[in-house]
């Protein structure tokens, strides 16, 4: 034996076994499968010029809050006050838009109304991790704490100032303002455009159907794209990584672990807040009720994605294969008509206990089986 | 001869009442093995935590190549060259070889990129310089054996500049095999000629197998030091049970 060395037991994989071992294989083969399934049982009614509208605004969604919560778990940490921080923006930007600025410091424009409930939330999301840092305690108990306080502030406010829990009929803001414009408008429309000139995208009456995407599916690209790029080619990514693996071990080699944890809370507040402004400027209206749930679909949607429940991996690729997958299946009830809408729930139950299990062996085979 | 590069002087550190370490003196030299031995609670921790800079010592000085130094945190220590493989080894089982070798001092290309390949080459080959030529430096730490990331944590040490390595019970969680390639992997540094090595065991066999120096502790006293040649077999067990012979011990036990 002898010249054998401890590398030689690695195995050497073909590309192909390589591409089926990564953390987003799963969700890649769920997507598949559930993107067929909805194309024929919808009577390819799903993917026409408005479903794909449709589909792509909720997918947008669940995209932009599940990239934040993933690269908050692979750093290790939870956030539960994902959903009611989307209530709380939603709630902040409408209350200025209609009742002007605080401290009657004049009307707010949609800029203004947009920065400054973005500096609250991103204060917000700091508290939540210096005091998850600060104390050591769980994040699942400190977020936990926060998905009440802040749920019930925004309904408090909205009573006192508003006195209803709802707004509606905000002036549309989306023609004077560029800002609004970002988050309510329609990109796109090129890929419409061109549709429409290959002879589909047509209405009853013949003219074009469909002009755009809601401008959330570019912000939902962005962030995507920005998270990728920072977890997998930059320093601050392999901060993530060594935080949520070890923070101990991390911390000893000199990366700066508090600091690594804080910035993701503010990262997740940061994308609850552009999910509250694409849906106020959007519809321009608000509700408090806003975002209810919305951190336990995040979550839901990291873990089918590959994010490990304790930290350390994960892959921001899985997590847009994930939103897919919960898009299409909560918007389904629009397509297929018998279909039962509760089914979107029946359907994470299932996919999130066979992710977990399969994340599980993921986690075992690299860690050596323990 | 040459000097030593560390020169621990009559250092005392007490916990409150308690006194780990009474007045220890040590000189370690680079190119050489200095085994650190004694039994459990004798202080060998105590004494490698205060060279790192996690405990400041009660009285006493640290000298590097001659000059008085006062290492206020762990920063300093490393600074001043002193790097130290603690026994969890402050390695990441998810993260790919490379991501751990450099984890918290990542090369950094224009806008702030990370030069993966650079870091994979580096990696792999400063691995190589002490024994393990590692195909892959994406492959999970997780995947490793345990004399591997040893050798991964003590290649990084060196990498970042220590100039005095500290292993702490390098071999006493590894199997027969494996605590033989760490004894290699210390050697090879030590034939580099510029480290000095701190060596702390509880195994005398793998202390005679490496060691240029012995500094025997016993309830935080030196009890006993000397070079290599000059100890003999049997001084040095009596030197590790603390002092004790070790016929009385054999005795001792044939009585109950
Ligand atoms: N932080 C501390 N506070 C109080 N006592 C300590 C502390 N660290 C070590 N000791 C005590 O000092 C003695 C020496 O411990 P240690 O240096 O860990 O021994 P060794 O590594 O040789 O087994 C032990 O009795 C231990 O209980
Ligand atoms: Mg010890």
């Amino acid at each position: 034996m002898s010249d054998r060395s401890e590398a030689d037991r690695l195995a050497q994989e073909s590309a192909l076994a390589r591409l089926v071992r990564r953390p987003e294989a799963g969700a890649f083969i769920v997507m598949i499968v559930v993107v067929t399934m909805i194309t024929f049982a919808s009577d390819f009614k799903a993917f026409n010029a408005l479903g794909l509208k449709n589909n792509l605004a909720i997918i947008a969604q669940f995209g932009i809050i599940a990239t934040g919560a993933a690269l908050l778990m692979i750093g290790g940490e939870f956030d539960l006050s994902i959903g009611s921080m989307i209530g709380f923006a939603g709630m902040s930007m409408a209350m200025m838009l209609k009742w002007g600025l605080p401290f009657g410091l004049g009307e707010a424009t949609p800029f203004l109304a947009f920065a400054i409930t973005l500096a609250m939330t991103l204060s917000l999301g700091w508290l939540i991790g210096t005091i998850v840092v600060r104390s050591g305690l769980s994040s699942f108990i400190v977020s936990l704490a926060f998905l009440f306080f802040l749920r019930g502030t925004t309904e408090v406010s909205f009573r006192l100032i508003n006195q209803s829990t709802q707004i509606s009929g905000l002036p549309d803001f989306k023609e004077q303002s560029w800002v609004a414009w970002a988050f309510g408008g329609e990109m796109f429309g090129w890929v419409y455009d061109a549709w429409f000139a290959l002879g589909g995208n047509i209405n009853r009456r013949g003219e074009q159907w469909v002009d755009g995407f809601d401008a959330r599916v570019l912000w939902w690209l962005i962030i995507a794209g920005v998270a990728y790029f920072v977890l997998s080619r930059t320093q601050l990514g392999n901060w993530i990584y060594a935080t949520g693996d070890n923070k101990d071990s991390a911390r000893a080699n000199g990366v700066p672990v508090n600091r690594v944890k804080t910035s993701l809370f503010m990262f997740t507040a940061f994308c609850a807040t552009i999910f509250a402004a694409c849906q106020v400027f959007d519809t321009n209206t608000a509700d408090a009720a806003k975002g209810n749930l919305m951190e336990l679909n995040a979550i839901a949607i990291a873990v089918v994605g590959g994010t490990l429940m304790t930290g350390g991996f994960g892959s921001v690729i899985g997590v847009a294969f994930g939103a897919v997958t919960f898009g299409l299946v909560a918007n389904a009830v629009f397509y297929i008509p018998w279909l039962d809408g509760s089914f979107y729930r029946v359907f994470v139950g299932v996919v999130l206990l066979a992710a977990v299990f399969a994340n599980e062996r993921i986690r075992k085979r690299i860690t050596g089986g323990i | 001869m040459t000097d030593p590069y560390l020169r621990v002087e009559n250092v005392v550190k007490k916990f409150g009442p308690f006194i780990a370490l009474n007045g220890v003196n040590l000189e370690v030299y680079p190119g050489e093995v200095h085994a650190l031995l004694g039994d459990n609670g004798a202080g060998k921790s105590t004494l490698i935590k205060t060279l790192a800079g996690v405990h400041r010592p009660t009285s006493g000085q640290l000298y590097i190549e001659g000059k008085p130094v006062d290492f206020r945190n762990p920063r300093d220590a490393s600074d001043a060259g002193i790097g130290t493989v603690y026994q969890d080894l402050a390695v990441n089982q998810l993260m790919s070889v490379t991501r751990n070798f450099f984890m918290g001092r990542e090369l950094k290309g224009p806008l702030g990129t990370l030069k993966m390949d650079v870091m994979d080459k580096i990696a792999h080959d400063e691995m190589l310089k002490i024994g393990i030529d590692f195909s892959d430096p994406t492959q999970a730490v997780g995947t490793m054996s345990g004399g591997q990331r040893q050798t991964l944590a003590i290649a990084r040490a060196i990498y970042f500049g220590a100039k005095v390595l500290i292993l702490d019970e390098p071999t006493s969680a590894l199997g027969q095999k494996q605590q033989m390639e760490v004894l290699k992997t210390v050697k090879r540094v030590r034939k580099r000629g510029d480290i000095a090595i701190i060596f702390i065991t509880h195994n005398e066999i793998h202390s005679q197998l490496v060691a240029d120096r012995y500094t025997f502790l016993a309830l935080g006293q030196v009890i006993g030091a000397g070079k290599a040649g000059e100890l003999s077999h049997d001084e040095i067990r009596r030197l590790m049970a603390g002092g004790a012979e070790m016929k009385d011990l054999e005795g001792e036990l044939a009585a109950i």
